[in-house]
Formats: structure tokens, C-alpha cells, sequence
């Protein structure tokens, strides 16, 4: 009877002809009717979100409180909203984007007209939520939903710390208050920690994880013009929209501006460039086929719910086989045919080993921020900032960690707080080596499956500990066909050139970081700001990236076909206005010669005179070993002096590899007051702080 | 933390944590609250078996009117809302315990019986709470001979193994709690107001986290003080100790005056208020209903102080005990 009645509403919501999916009527009858606690493992897609809906709602009509539904991807929910919206469940999230709606949100609250908490784990640290929000609710809490629940596992591949105080609430959580763990990839072993970790008496609903539509195919190319060049062959070959996955934001701003050369379709989404970007309009444009290929970092996470994905294609290859069955699951869900095409690149081994290893701050860093909390009764982000030198996401995550151990709390004075707690800590070594060991042999798997002979399928769900791994008979190795993996060579050369002379913008700053100056205002006087400036390439990359490397690091010179390289970039791809009238550099105590050296090079191939102007008073430590914006500042203030006078005119101002940016900024500052034109900064490589 | 399903019954009736600041339903007053526990021990229940059940249920149970089952049941029905708030209490360092956990100052039960506090929150070594030990009590504003008095008998209970009881608030309880902890002594300060704030200056954060310190009150830790609070509070600084010393209090009005009036009226343990010929009104008056001289300075060896006490207050005899409710 609840069945029927429960399969009614589902109509309501999906349509007249529609039925339960395999496992969705045991899921809702567990937690609605029996009241039990319930771990939901299914693929992304298959419809959890209907369970927690129908749950809500067979709660709510015996008299429960609302469900609280704690999820990462709160976003990305408004699809699943509205349709939930048909049964008559009233669904709202309260984030730090929606201040303005937070008033209407507890009004409904107190007169019980919310049935649906959304909440992002973040928010159970939130003062106003814990003391405002949830107590409107009077914590009638009918159903405790946890979304992406491996998260709360250490074996799971996604290391949330706010998940460990979700765990803990749940632990305390009175017996009677149902809850639903929900995940769409957790292999036998975050099952049973999770198992663990929530309590006996948590009932395992699981299903197949393979995907019918699904062809799955690998190709190694090593060059990023190589794979660059596939890309511009193969993607008209594919129907309908698709994303395109990178590791790194750089990655993305590249492969999108080749594929608009080439005349695709294609936007960049990252959660780079300062958070800037409007994902939420990224994400609908794209749900509206407006835009056929999204050049994504892992930003595009989990949940993002696009049921007519054709594609899912690789640029280069992810750090496990949980993450890369998350990304590539993006296809195919209502469509017949899809494509998954890994490719794999030389850069990828690099890429991720750096991510491993910056996972977790240093116990230094731990340790230096709780001796400087210690002295105080409580400090903002860009106080510690000033005090300690890590940079500031760096910070971030080492305070996150510190809070959710108890170490750290944090309070609301006009700005945001930390402060020490009496809790004890010490740094968990083993723990978050055990992280890392996971993450290495994570890394290993996936380099595995790249070179894997037989069926592709079977081996994502062997490793995913699908209950019944079969050849799946459409990837490319159970085929024995699929796209070509030699590219051609005029297209190779084409990328080739795309990637030495594609133009990377240097920023100029607009404001001093918080205390380097604290008797003055922090916003750099418009006429004394850089304009933007130009980088050749990305350290260490691909094209030019490894020449630089090379003449900075082992042959101390920079050689001709990088002066001719900047020279074609100043003259025919940037052309600046004004265009500079001289150029001067800036001078290293470490390395003397090799920057006036290159810049006067560049000065005589651009037909305009040199002068070294500026003078390096005592050395700094590198700017690479200051790790955040207060410290690396602080760390050029002062050492940087100016011979004067000087020319007049827009001034070209050189330097091998711009990192923070604040020796650009200083040294520009400087030249302007000196009475200069327009500083117009040059660099032969950006560090690219590699953020995804 | 772990938290007995007795515990969270309790902290879900009578505590404010996780309750909105304007509430359709309060939480109950120990007045309110000891008649339920009475009920429930001639009901042969629990107070965690009242967790699941309906407002009706509890009625028949219970014996009582639909208006208060209703009120129980909703207290009763914000065990998530509790769950997260104790979740982020620990995070901070504070825990909290209730009449029915055997970790509950025995003192108190013996001595406030029904006017024993629900619940507790507290930060630290919550073993210091009943230990032997002297409670000092006065006024935020002191003259000279109550600084140094204060001084003395916090040396003097660090020096010698004694527990430092005071209301943990600034003038005469930080001036004799610091002494004490700076003699690698212990102390405890039971709050009126603002726990959660209490432990993020450092001096008392570095005490409570080598359990030195023991900081409780029965209030949320996020209370803001007022004087009913102050008032409140008072006897539980001297229920916890073995004696108290009335530093410096005003004549007939404020809170010391109330908290030591009170404490001779009840005699739980023997007041002592300092005397020497500056001192203020109020003293001179505590000592005509009643209280005990302490003299300034203290005539003998600091290590005698204890014994001192003791041989001077054989005229009062401490109530004696008796069963206590949950």
C-alpha cells in the first residue's frame, strides 16, 4: 500500500509511464517506513535524489520534521528542486550566496512549511545557522540525509575534513532520527568504513555501477600538440555537447582558446581566476546546449546532473580510477550512445604527484599557526596571513583541518576569527600518511588501466568492487576499433605554434596586501598601477616552459630563440598601446647578468633602447619560498631601488618569471613615481600555482 | 564526547542549547523540571525513556495535563539540533554533564539536592570539580588588603594541594585564580556568563588544557551575563568548596552580599569574611549574622591555613546528606 502509493507520487513527479529504478522502493522503505539507518551505493544518475524526495515526503505525511540534507553540491540542485517541487515538497538551501532570502527561509521554517533543508557541510560550523536557522526547525529533524557519504571515510578518494563532524553529529544523533547516506562510488572497503563510522544497524542498498551506453576508449599521446591536434581532428566527429576534463586551470584556458581557433563551440570552467568566473551560468548555458564543449577542471564536481552528455573526453589522465568513473559516468545517462576518451599525456605523472603532495599542509605550518593563535585571543585569515609563511589556501585548508579536530575555533567580530581551544592536538601523521599512500597506489591503478589490453568497463568496475563486473562488449578494446590515435602532423605543428605563442596575461595588482603598509590606504593609486602585462608561457610547460627551465636553472642564459619568441609576441600577437618607448629589467643580487642580459637582447630586437635603472639593494630569499601575498611583498619592499632620473615614456619592464607578481608591482610603482609612462611588465614564464 | 540517552534527555528538556532566542516552547526550570523527575521515578522510567514517545504517550505515562506533554514533547524532539550543537561545543572544548551522569559533583547532590543545576557545562578537569579546597568570593572592586588577601589565599591553596573555587569572574576570583594556578596550583571558576568566551583568553585556555583549570556553569555557554545569573551561581562556588572566605562585600545589596547571606542562612560550609579595621561595610555586618574572622594579615605559616580553618569553624556543623533526584 505505501509501495503504491509511494510509486503514485514518483509519477507525479517523473511522469505516468515511469516506474521505481532497481533498489529505490527498498532504499525509501527502509529509512520512511522502518526507520532504519541506510547507506545508498549507486551510480551517479540512477535517481537518489528520488529517494530522498519520496522519503521527505512520506516523513512529512506521517508528521515528521523536515529532512536536513547535507550535500557539497548545493548548486547544482535547482533541477532536482523544481521536480520535487511537483509532489509539493518545499525545498530550501541556505548558503552564503542567498543572504537576502535567509529571512523568508526561517519564517517558513517557524511555520513549518520547509520540508527540506539544504545545507552544505560547512554551514554546521555556522553560528548564525546553528543558533538562528536550526533551531526554527526546533530541531524536528525527520530524516538526516548525507550526500556523497564516502566522504566520510579516509579510503574514500574525496578528503572532506568537514565530514568528520558530520560523522560525529551522527554518532550523538538520538535513536529514531532516520538517516540516509547516499554515494555513487564507494568500493568495498569505504563501505565498511563508513559502515564503521555511522554506526551498527547501517543497511547497505547497492547496484550495478556499469553504464550501458558507455564506450570507453584510451590513447596515449605525450604532447600536449599532439593531443591538442586529436582534439581539433576527432570532436567533429562527435554528436551532441560533451566536456572536455583538465588537470589544471592553466590546461583548460589553453585547450578552450585552440578549440575557438579551430572554430568549436568551447568555454573554460574552473573555479580559478579568483572565483570570478559565473559557473551557475556556465553550468545552464551548457545544460541548454548553448555551449557544445565545457573545457573543465575537477570544479565541475560531483552532481552535475546533464542527462544528454554524448562525451566525456580526457586531456590528460586523473589520479584514480574513483575519479575518473565519476567524470566519464557524466555521459551517456540518457542517451544511447556515448564516448569516454582518455588521453593521457607526459605531463600527468608531474601534475599529480605535486597534487599528492600538496594535499595536506606541512605539520610546520599546523604547528605555526596554533603557536601564533596561542598568543592571541583570537586572529583573522590575513593576521595569520602576516605572521605565517604558507600561502593562503594552503592556510585555509591547515585551519580547516585544525577546526574540525577541535583545535580551532572560530568566532564572528566584525570579521572572522580563529582562536586556539583548549583541545589538545598533535599532528596525525600516520593518518594523513595513510591518505597519501592511498592517493599513490590510487595513481598507480589508473596508470594501469591506461595500458590495460582487455575490457575497459570490466577493469573500472573490478576496481570499484562492482558486485558483477562482465565485459561490457563496447569499448574500444572489446571492439577491437574506435578513433584513430595517430593525429596529423600539419595539425601537430599547428598546436605547436598555438601553444608558444598563446598569449598568458600577467595581472596587475590593484591593492597592497593587508598590513604591508598599515599607515596607508592599501589601494595602489590608478596612475601608479602596472598595466596588464604578458608572460611567454607557463614555467615548466609544455613549448617554451622547459627552454626557460633550462636557461634559468642549468645553462644560466637565456638563448636567442627566446628573445626572438618574446619579440614576436610584443610585436605581432600582444602589441601593446602605448607601445613601450625603452626597457629596463629588474636585477637579481643572485643571478646579475641573465635578466639585463636577455632584456637588453630584447631591447635591441625590438628597436628600442635599454636602461637598468633599478638596483637590487640585498638579496631577498627567492619570491618562490614566500608563500603568501603579506610575506611576499614585504619580501620586495625595500630591496628594489631606483636610479633616477629616468626616461620618460611607456616603459617595458622585464623579468624572467613573475610569481606573486608583487616584485612587477613594487618595481612599476617605483618607475611611475619616478616619472615613467605606462609600465607595461614582460615575463619569459608564469609560475602557475597549479589550482584546479 | 559520548553522551548517555539519560544525558540527552535531560539537556534536551532543560537546557537552552539548540532552542530558539524566542521559543514557542522554553525549557524547563529545575522547578518545573524536578516534579517530571519525581514522576518518572514513581513511574519507573528514565528520563531517556521519554525519547520517541508521543505527546500523548506521555501523558498516560506520566499522569499529566495535554499542555505540559506537549511542551515535553516538543523539547523532547530537537535531539538532531542538540546533536550538532554538543557536536561544535566539543570542537570548542567544552563538554557538558547532567544530574543523571555519575561524573555529576557528588557536593552538589549532597548539598543543593533538588537546587542542584540540570545540567553542567564545563571546560577542563572536570575531576577538580568537589575536590577539597577554599572558596574566595568578593567584589570586582577591592582595596589593597583584599588584593593581597586574595593573593595569599590563592599561593596558599596552590602551595598546598587545595582546590581554588571562585565565580572565575575579573577582580577578586581572577586575582586569587591566577595566584593559584602561578603556585602550579588548580582552580575552578564557575561562570555566570560566557563560557565559550571565557576560554578563548589564553591564561585560561593554557590552565584548561593542562587541566589545571576547570571552568563550569550551569547556564549555555554563550549567555550573556546579567545579574540574575551572577545571583544563581553563587552557591554553587560554595557548595563545591570546603570553606569560603568573603574577601570584600557591600552592605545589604550585590551579589557577594546575597551569595554569602544565603550561604550562612543554609550552612552548607563555614564563611569566613576578612577583617581588618578598613574593612568594608558589609563585612563588618556578615560577621554580626554570623560569619567567621579572617584576619589580615593571616597571623600564621601559609601551609597552616587549612588546619587554621578547620579548628576555627568546629561551631558549624555542615548539613548532612541525603538521596538525590536525577
Amino acid at each position: 500500500m505505501d509501495r503504491e502509493h509511494t510509486l503514485k507520487l514518483l509519477q507525479k513527479m517523473i511522469g505516468e509511464d515511469k516506474d521505481f529504478r532497481p533498489g529505490q522502493w527498498e532504499a525509501i522503505e527502509a529509512v520512511a517506513i522502518k526507520k532504519q539507518r541506510a547507506l545508498v551505493v549507486q551510480r551517479t544518475g540512477w535517481g537518489k535524489s528520488l529517494v530522498y524526495f519520496l522519503a521527505t515526503k512520506l516523513l512529512r505525511e506521517q508528521g515528521s520534521g523536515p529532512t536536513v540534507l547535507i550535500s557539497p553540491l548545493l548548486s547544482l540542485m535547482r533541477n532536482q528542486i523544481e521536480t520535487a517541487g511537483r509532489i509539493g515538497i518545499r525545498a530550501f538551501t541556505i548558503n552564503s550566496a542567498n543572504k537576502e532570502e535567509w529571512a523568508a527561509i526561517e519564517e517558513a521554517l517557524a511555520k513549518d512549511e520547509c520540508d527540506l533543508m539544504l545545507i552544505s557541510p560547512e554551514r554546521l560550523n555556522n553560528e548564525h545557522f546553528l543558533k538562528e536557522v536550526l533551531p526554527q526547525i526546533s530541531g524536528r529533524i525527520g530524516l538526516f540525509v548525507v550526500d556523497e557519504a564516502h566522504c566520510i571515510s579516509d579510503w574514500g578518494h574525496d578528503f572532506r575534513p568537514d565530514y568528520r563532524r558530520i560523522m560525529r553529529i551522527v554518532q550523538m544523533l538520538p535513536k529514531g532520527v532516520p538517516l540516509l547516506g547516499t554515494t555513487a562510488t564507494a568500493n568495498d572497503r569505504v563501505v565498511a568504513d563508513v559502515q564503521t563510522q555511522l554506526g551498527p544497524g547501517l543497511t547497505v542498498h547497492r547496484g550495478p555501477l556499469a553504464r550501458e551506453s558507455l564506450r570507453l576508449q584510451n590513447i596515449r599521446l605525450s604532447n600536449q600538440s599532439e593531443r591538442l591536434a586529436w582534439l581539433a581532428e576527432n570532436l567533429p566527429k562527435f554528436k551532441g555537447s560533451g566536456i572536455i576534463y583538465c588537470l589544471t586551470v592553466a590546461d583548460t584556458e589553453r585547450v578552450t582558446g585552440w578549440l575557438r581557433q579551430k572554430g568549436f563551440s568551447a568555454e573554460a570552467y574552473h573555479a580559478g581566476d579568483d572565483g570570478n568566473m559565473d559557473r551557475p551560468a556556465l553550468e545552464q548555458a551548457f545544460l541548454n546546449n548553448e555551449i557544445k564543449i565545457l573545457v573543465a577542471t575537477v570544479a565541475l564536481g560531483m552532481g552535475f546532473d546533464k542527462p544528454d552528455i554524448n562525451f566525456v573526453i580526457h586531456f590528460q589522465r586523473p589520479g584514480s580510477v574513483v575519479a575518473y568513473y565519476q567524470q566519464v559516468g557524466r555521459a551517456g545517462r540518457a542517451v544511447e550512445k556515448s564516448y569516454g576518451v582518455l588521453l593521457s599525456g607526459a605531463e600527468d605523472d608531474e601534475i599529480q604527484n605535486y597534487f599528492i603532495e600538496s594535499a595536506f599542509p606541512s605539520t610546520q605550518i599546523f604547528q605555526d599557526i596554533l603557536q601564533e593563535l596561542e598568543k592571541s585571543e583570537g586572529l583573522s585569515l590575513y593576521e595569520i596571513l602576516a605572521r605565517v609563511n604558507t600561502s593562503k589556501s594552503m592556510a585555509e585548508k591547515a585551519l580547516k583541518i585544525l577546526e574540525v579536530d577541535g583545535a580551532v575555533g572560530q568566532t564572528f567580530d566584525k570579521k572572522v576569527l580563529y582562536f586556539r581551544t583548549p583541545n589538545p592536538w598533535v599532528p596525525e601523521t600516520d593518518r594523513i600518511n595513510r591518505v597519501l599512500d592511498l592517493r599513490r597506489s590510487e595513481l598507480a591503478q589508473m596508470q594501469a588501466y591506461v595500458d590495460h589490453p582487455d575490457c575497459l568497463m570490466k577493469f573500472l568496475l573490478e576496481a570499484l568492487d562492482d558486485p558483477n563486473p562482465v565485459p561490457c562488449g563496447r569499448c574500444a578494446n572489446c571492439q577491437r576499433r574506435g578513433f584513430p590515435a595517430d593525429v596529423s602532423p600539419r595539425l601537430v605543428l599547428e598546436a605547436e605554434k598555438y601553444l608558444k605563442g598563446a598569449q598568458v596575461i600577467i595581472k596587475p595588482h590593484k591593492q597592497w596586501p593587508v598590513g604591508l603598509f598599515p599607515d596607508q590606504k592599501r589601494n595602489i593609486p590608478l596612475e601608479l598601477q602596472n598595466a596588464p602585462g604578458r608572460s611567454l608561457c607557463y614555467y615548466g610547460d609544455a613549448g617554451w616552459g622547459k627552454i626557460v627551465q633550462i636557461g634559468k636553472y642549468r645553462e644560466g642564459h637565456f638563448p636567442d630563440k627566446l628573445v626572438n619568441a618574446a619579440a614576436n609576441i610584443i610585436r605581432d600577437v600582444w602589441n601593446p598601446e602605448p607601445f613601450p618607448a625603452w626597457v629596463t629589467a629588474i636585477p637579481s643580487c643572485r643571478h646579475p647578468h641573465l635578466v639585463p642580459d636577455f632584456a637588453a637582447r630584447l631591447a635591441e630586437s625590438l628597436g628600442i633602447p635599454f636602461h637598468l635603472v633599478l638596483t637590487r639593494t640585498s638579496e631577498a630569499p627567492e619570491q618562490k619560498t614566500m608563500q603568501n601575498s603579506t610575506m611576499q611583498a614585504r619580501n620586495v619592499v625595500g630591496t628594489i631601488t631606483i636610479q633616477k632620473p629616468i626616461p620618460a615614456g611607456p616603459v617595458l619592464l622585464v623579468d624572467d618569471i613573475v610569481d606573486s607578481g608583487w616584485t612587477l608591482t613594487f618595481a612599476g610603482y617605483l618607475l611611475m613615481k619616478s616619472g615613467s609612462g605606462t609600465v607595461l611588465p614582460f615575463t619569459l614564464a608564469q609560475a602557475s600555482g597549479r589550482i584546479n | 564526547m559520548t553522551i548517555s540517552p539519560d544525558s540527552q534527555a535531560i539537556l534536551l528538556l532543560c537546557s537552552r542549547i539548540a532552542l530558539s532566542s524566542n521559543p514557542e516552547f522554553s525549557s524547563l526550570t529545575l522547578r518545573e523540571w524536578n516534579p517530571l523527575a519525581k514522576k518518572l521515578i514513581s513511574a519507573s522510567m528514565r528520563p531517556a525513556d521519554l525519547i520517541g514517545l508521543s505527546s500523548q504517550d506521555i501523558q498516560n505515562h506520566l499522569e499529566i495535563d495535554g499542555e505540559n506533554s506537549e511542551r515535553y514533547f516538543q523539547l523532547l524532539q530537537r535531539g538532531g539540533a542538540l546533536a550538532i550543537e554538543l557536536e561544535r561545543l566539543a570542537s570548542l572544548g567544552i563538554q557538558v554533564m547532567t544530574r543523571a551522569d555519575p561524573e555529576y559533583p557528588a557536593r552538589y547532590r549532597e548539598r543543593l539536592k533538588e537546587s542542584a543545576p540540570a545540567v553542567l557545562f564545563y571546560a577542563g578537569e572536570r575531576a577538580l570539580l568537589g575536590q577539597p579546597g577554599i572558596a574566595v568570593v568578593g567584589s570586582r572592586h577591592l582595596d589593597e588588603a583584599g588584593i593581597e588577601c586574595a593573593e595569599f589565599v590563592g599561593n596558599s591553596c596552590g602551595l598546598s594541594g587545595l582546590v581554588l573555587y571562585s565565580g572565575g569572574a575579573k577582580g577578586v576570583d581572577t586575582i586569587s585564580m591566577y595566584a593559584a594556578l602561578s603556585s602550579r596550583g588548580t582552580a575552578v571558576g564557575i561562570l555566570a556568563d560566557n563560557l565559550e568566551k571565557a576560554i578563548r583568553t589564553p591564561e585560561h585556555r593554557e590552565a584548561v588544557s593542562r587541566g589545571d583549570l576547570c571552568l563550569a556553569t550551569p547556564y549555555s555557554p554563550d549567555t550573556p551575563f546579567s545579574v540574575g545569573t551572577a545571583m544563581g551561581r553563587n552557591k554553587l562556588i560554595y557548595t563545591l568548596a570546603d570553606y569560603a572566605i568573603v574577601v570584600a562585600s557591600d552592605a545589604e545589596k550585590g551579589g557577594t552580599w546575597a551569595g554569602a547571606t544565603e550561604a550562612l542562612r543554609l550552612k552548607w560550609i563555614p564563611v569566613f569574611v576578612l577583617d581588618h579595621p578598613d574593612m568594608p561595610e558589609g563585612n563588618k555586618l556578615l560577621i554580626q549574622k554570623g560569619a567567621l574572622q579572617f584576619p589580615h594579615p593571616f597571623p600564621e605559616h601559609y601551609q597552616n591555613l587549612k588546619a587554621w580553618l578547620e579548628a576555627q569553624s568546629t561551631k558549624i556543623k555542615p548539613y548532612s546528606s541525603q538521596l538525590s533526584l536525577f
